[in-house]
């Protein structure tokens, strides 16, 4: 590592991905939002239409191949997502819940993908409209159920404690609903799928690098550890990338359950 | 779209209660979140208004002020929400 960063600092030699990585030029210099995250997002918003679409189509009791995954997944969904944390209400929620992940899950996998290759949740706007979307139906929910008063009176005063603690922790409770809430979401979501994207173009660059610019033993054996080490790691990020696809929808099926839920 | 009922047959009378017993053990799951996100509001909302009175007063202990103070209460607040029951 300290040769490398040695060879760096001479002028040429490695340079490490960072940040700028994720900075894409457009695909044509004349629109310029058409970038590669937008059109990822395009694709995403077609396949996944378009899975939900043909296995619904012609539903038969013995199901075809792609209507059994499609019931297969919106049955997870609805059972171990919207069910289990939003109770019997739940089930109305479902198909919100199960387009979400099918949605999130693609653009992270686009980062495995060969060719595409780019998480397009890496970039902050998409995970920021829908952690928005998860914050307004379960603000709106909450309002609806109690109105506006009380929900935020429920929120900000729970029961049971002296009245000169309310002065300093009604703030933090109102913090931590309106404010946090959205953006953990968010942020959970964006920074894992950054870190994951730089962890994969480290190995695979700097393995690159070490093959056919440092060369030698030592660049031969560190390369091909690094090349294999991504292999391994890219079926790790395929594990990370649909976890937090789930956890985004476990969270924001929690966040409506919440506001759903006569407590407090 | 699977049109059977997701949890029991539809002529289950507990299948609502089940539903909410289950809704409830997943609530709680979510309790470790709530109370970080708790944490991190205290220290944010009071820690930030003690840094604005320092900006203000020019007296550093303000912000250190602001800090113990949300952090006490957001850990008494992690303690009546999630720790007497």
């Amino acid at each position: 590592m300290s040769t490398l960063l040695a060879a760096s600092s001479e002028g040429e030699g490695f340079v490490s991905p960072g940040p700028k990585d994720f900075d894409l030029p457009p695909f044509f210099d004349s629109v310029a939002w058409f970038t590669k995250p937008v059109l990822i997002v395009m694709l995403a918003t077609l396949l996944v239409a378009a899975f939900y679409y043909f296995s619904a189509r012609r539903a038969s009791v013995v199901p075809s191949r792609l209507q059994f995954a499609g019931e297969s997944l919106y049955g997870f969904i609805r059972n171990d997502v919207a069910i289990d944390a939003i109770g019997h209400e739940g089930l109305r929620f479902a198909p919100y819940l199960a387009t979400l992940f099918s949605f999130i899950a693609v653009n992270n996998i686009a980062g495995i993908v060969p060719i595409l290759q780019f998480p397009s949740t890496s970039h902050i706007a998409f995970p920021l409209v829908l952690a928005v979307f998860s914050w307004l139906i379960f603000l709106y929910l909450g309002i609806k159920r109690a109105g506006f008063f009380r929900y935020f009176k429920d929120m900000m005063f729970p029961p049971g404690i002296p009245i000169p603690v309310y002065f300093l922790l009604a703030p933090i409770e109102l913090f931590s609903t309106v404010i946090v809430r959205p953006v953990t979401l968010m942020l959970r979501l964006t920074f894992n799928m950054f870190a994951g994207h730089l962890v994969l173009l480290l190995f695979v660059l700097g393995g690159e690098y070490l093959l056919k610019e440092y060369g030698g033993f030592v660049g031969i054996a560190a390369g091909s550890v690094s090349i294999l080490g991504s292999i391994v790691l890219t079926f790790f990020e395929g594990f990370v990338q649909l976890l937090q696809a789930y956890v985004f929808t476990l969270l924001t099926a929690l966040y409506i359950g919440g506001a759903l839920a006569d407590e407090h | 779209m699977p049109t059977d009922p997701p949890v029991g047959p539809p002529e289950d009378p507990d299948r609502d209660a089940r539903d909410d017993e289950r809704r409830a053990r997943r609530q709680e799951a979510n309790d470790a979140w709530s109370a970080f996100g708790l944490m991190i509001s205290g220290v944010v909302v009071w820690g930030g208004a003690g840094y604005l009175v320092s900006r203000w007063t020019h007296l550093e202990v303000f912000t250190l002020l602001g800090l113990l103070l949300g952090t006490g209460t957001a850990l008494y607040g992690v303690w009546i929400r999630y720790g007497r029951s």
